[in-house]
């Protein structure tokens, strides 16, 4: 077991082996992904989490993802500096923070603080428009960057299947609409043109197919494990790990690394089981975090599993790749991709299907309670909790819901979190 | 026998087609001036007043004389009502009107443009509105003379930014001696950009391009720096109030070149940010006292 230490001071437990690969396979990617774009000028991108990652890798271009970039300035605990940057040059203080830190690093222009000395001009940014803000943020970026921006349509979403985590990996064209998905691949198809022409490389149909396969592979890794997560009892891996153990390879989807790494996770995953290990010595109460990881306070999901026994077994992260990211291929890679990234967004943020899978997660895993991270700032990721939280107290999930920001530390007080999760879990009966 | 009836609700909607059904009684307006104990339920923080008032009225029965209601997939509120409402219905927590929601799609490409298109042509089915209902409907709107401005006394003012509810801030600027200039919310959801051209053939793929093609509202993709000097200019304005509501999260990332755009082209300019929408906050006298040392 080892510690790491968060930017609070608070620290997270590890309990596999593979975590600490995880994260130095993350860190030397860093290294190279520094070498390669800012050192040695390559072209690359900067993508949000929710577009195709798999375009770029099968055209081997580097791609730096917003989201990724945000939690590595607020992991240095830049964030504060850079959004007094934003409101020393007019922005209001209550603008959307995790879409907009990258942004923010870029307007300071102060390669003598930036993570790598600031990033190069990227060959492209490319983002889907799931809110309003997107586009302006991402047009500002790429003006202030002297590039260019690539919107994607997030069209309108008619098909409403409450239950489509059941059956998605086969039924995605039905689930995700044909005219969407047929959308998103001529979107794909321009992406690819334009990339061929900015930089030279050329998109492998051959290689994307094999990507496509491995990825499927991959995430059946992942989700063979977290099928093993739901049903053991205690649960013995943390809910950090289950993170970093998703994400670190799925920024990586279909490498060789990526599907070797998952496949690792899942035989420690199984070993911990077969042992009867938990994460926490005790553990008696079963939690499920909705919202993206609070970053800046890593040791807050595990503040209380000594105390009170209650453990956070369950984030979208992991189980996400089931549903989300395994795929029947068809013969269509192309349309089978689409359908994956189509709707990233909108099915862990807008009812039916996010309320539909999340009350579906807490009876699969057997949760006993669930803490929602409801960013004050952010309309992408408070949208869909409150009907969510009914959802889940209709089948019998009690729910707090936290106001905090997940990147910007300022309203963030550990101690005090941690005791209004304590308080709630006594106010409702499970501690 | 009753008439079923239609209405909107967003930015960007094409009227023609909504007319072409001879039930269509326009946007859905709100009333702010109250709490809103059923809508705070579901609707999260970053929802403006107007969201919870149309989720209040919905689930009061307010719209259960309507059939229809076409949300516009322009403005994200909007957009994410219609799945709220949908969601709402089906958990049989309020009952009224059948949402549709029209897919507006705003990029630069010809996808996105044939996406504009195909919705237009879907909703028309959708409404049983035939071509040539539509061109009929399309030639009046084309035919409708625009209402000129009443010309009154004094300086202008352009009210911009976050387009406000109603126009109580337009009459704290008339309060102060100067015309007030720019539209409410209600007014920019009601009327049509531009004129509907080469429509008779296809008046679905004519109403999709221009859908499309439209250089305003908030997902567009024009120069706002140049839009509000230009718009101040239109207008006649001597000075210019940037107004921006609290939930904001569009118009407002275009505020730093906005007062650039301003300054540079020498119109004094209160900016006025993070503001409550029902104008609770002391911005009466901010305005007056703005516009009193401009001079009117």
């Amino acid at each position: 077991m080892s510690t790491a230490a968060a930017p609070t001071g608070q620290r997270m437990r590890k309990t596999l082996s593979c975590t600490a690969a995880a994260n130095a396979y993350q860190k030397q990617f860093g290294l190279d992904l520094k070498r390669r774009v800012v050192d040695e000028g390559e072209p690359f991108a900067i993508v949000q989490a929710d577009t195709p990652h798999e375009i770029f890798h099968a055209m081997d271009i580097p791609i730096i993802t917003n989201q990724w970039w945000s939690a590595y300035i607020s992991a240095k605990q830049l964030s504060g500096r850079y959004f007094q940057v934003m409101a020393d040059q007019g922005y209001p203080e209550n603008s959307c923070k995790y879409c907009s830190l990258g942004l923010a690093c870029t307007l300071a222009n102060d390669p003598a603080t930036a993570p790598w000395g600031g990033l190069p001009k990227p060959t492209v940014l490319v983002a889907r428009l799931t809110c309003d803000c997107i586009q302006h943020v991402f047009g500002q970026w790429a003006s202030a960057m002297d590039t260019e921006f690539f919107p994607m349509e997030a069209p309108a979403w008619e098909h409403k299947d409450g239950q489509w985590f059941a059956h998605s990996n086969r039924d995605w064209e039905e689930i995700y609409q044909p005219d969407r998905i047929a959308l998103m691949v001529r979107e794909m198809r321009d992406l690819i043109a334009l990339l061929e022409n900015r930089t030279g490389r050329t998109f492998d149909e051959a290689k994307f197919q094999h990507l496509m396969e491995q990825i499927n592979v991959q995430e059946g890794h992942i989700w063979k494990a977290n099928q093993a997560l739901a049903r053991a009892r205690p649960c013995p891996v943390s809910i950090g790990e289950q993170m970093s153990n998703t994400m670190i390879p799925q920024w990586h989807r279909g490498s060789e690394w990526a599907v070797a790494h998952a496949k690792r996770f899942r035989d420690e995953v199984m070993d911990l089981i077969a042992q009867g290990h938990g994460a926490a010595s005790d553990e008696r109460i079963r939690l499920m975090w909705i919202g993206a990881g609070v970053w800046h306070d890593p040791g807050f999901y595990q503040a209380l599993e000594e105390k009170l026994g209650a453990v956070f077994v369950w984030s979208m992260y992991m189980p996400f790749a089931g549903p989300q990211y395994i795929r029947e291929l068809k013969d269509k890679p192309f349309e089978a991709l689409a359908s994956r990234v189509c709707s990233m967004n909108e099915t862990l943020h807008l009812p039916p299907w996010m309320n539909g899978w999340m009350a579906s997660e807490a009876e699969r895993c057997g949760l006993d309670a669930a803490v929602v991270l409801l960013p004050p700032d952010n309309r992408l990721s408070q949208s869909g909790t409150k009907l969510t939280a009914l959802s889940l107290e209709q089948a019998g999930v009690p729910v707090l819901m936290i106001d905090a920001d997940m990147v910007d530390a300022k309203n963030w007080d550990h101690d005090r979190m941690v005791g209004m999760v304590a308080e709630f879990l006594h106010q409702r009966g499970l501690a | 026998m009753t008439t079923a009836m239609i209405a909107s609700l967003g930015p960007e909607i094409p009227h023609e087609l909504l007319a072409a059904t001879g039930q269509y009684t326009g946007p859905l307006g709100w009333r702010i001036d109250r709490d809103f104990p059923r809508a705070a339920q579901w609707l999260e923080s970053k929802f403006p007043l107007w969201a919870l008032s149309i989720v209040e009225d919905w689930a009061d029965g307010a719209m259960d004389h309507l059939e229809t209601v076409v949300f516009s997939r322009a403005d994200d509120s909007a957009q994410r009502l219609y799945y709220y409402l949908c969601e709402l219905q089906a958990r049989g927590l309020v009952a009224g009107p059948r949402p549709l929601i029209l897919d507006i799609a705003r990029i630069g490409r010809a996808s996105s443009e044939a996406r504009c298109i195909e919705a237009v042509r879907q909703l028309a089915g959708e409404l049983g509105v035939g071509d040539a209902a539509l061109v009929a409907a399309i030639g009046a709107a084309n035919a409708a003379a625009p209402q000129a401005a009443n010309q009154g006394e004094g300086a202008v003012c352009l009210l911009a930014g976050t387009h406000p509810p109603d126009r109580r801030l337009h009459a704290t600027v008339e309060a102060a001696g100067w015309q007030a200039a720019g539209e409410t919310l209600g007014e920019v959801w009601s009327r049509s950009d531009a004129a509907v051209e080469d429509y008779a053939s296809d008046p679905c793929a004519a109403l999709g391009r221009r859908l499309h093609g439209a250089a305003t509202g908030t997902r567009g993709f024009q120069d706002r720096g140049a839009e509000i000097v230009a718009r101040a200019r239109a207008a006649g304005a001597a000075a210019v109030v940037l107004w921006y509501s609290e939930e904001d999260e569009a118009e407002v990332w275009h505020l730093p070149a906005q007062k650039r755009a301003l300054a540079d082209a020498g119109l004094p300019t209160l900016v006025l940010t993070r503001r409550d929408w029902r104008c609770n906050d002391g911005v009466v006298s901010e305005i007056v006292g703005f516009l009193t040392e401009q001079g009117a």
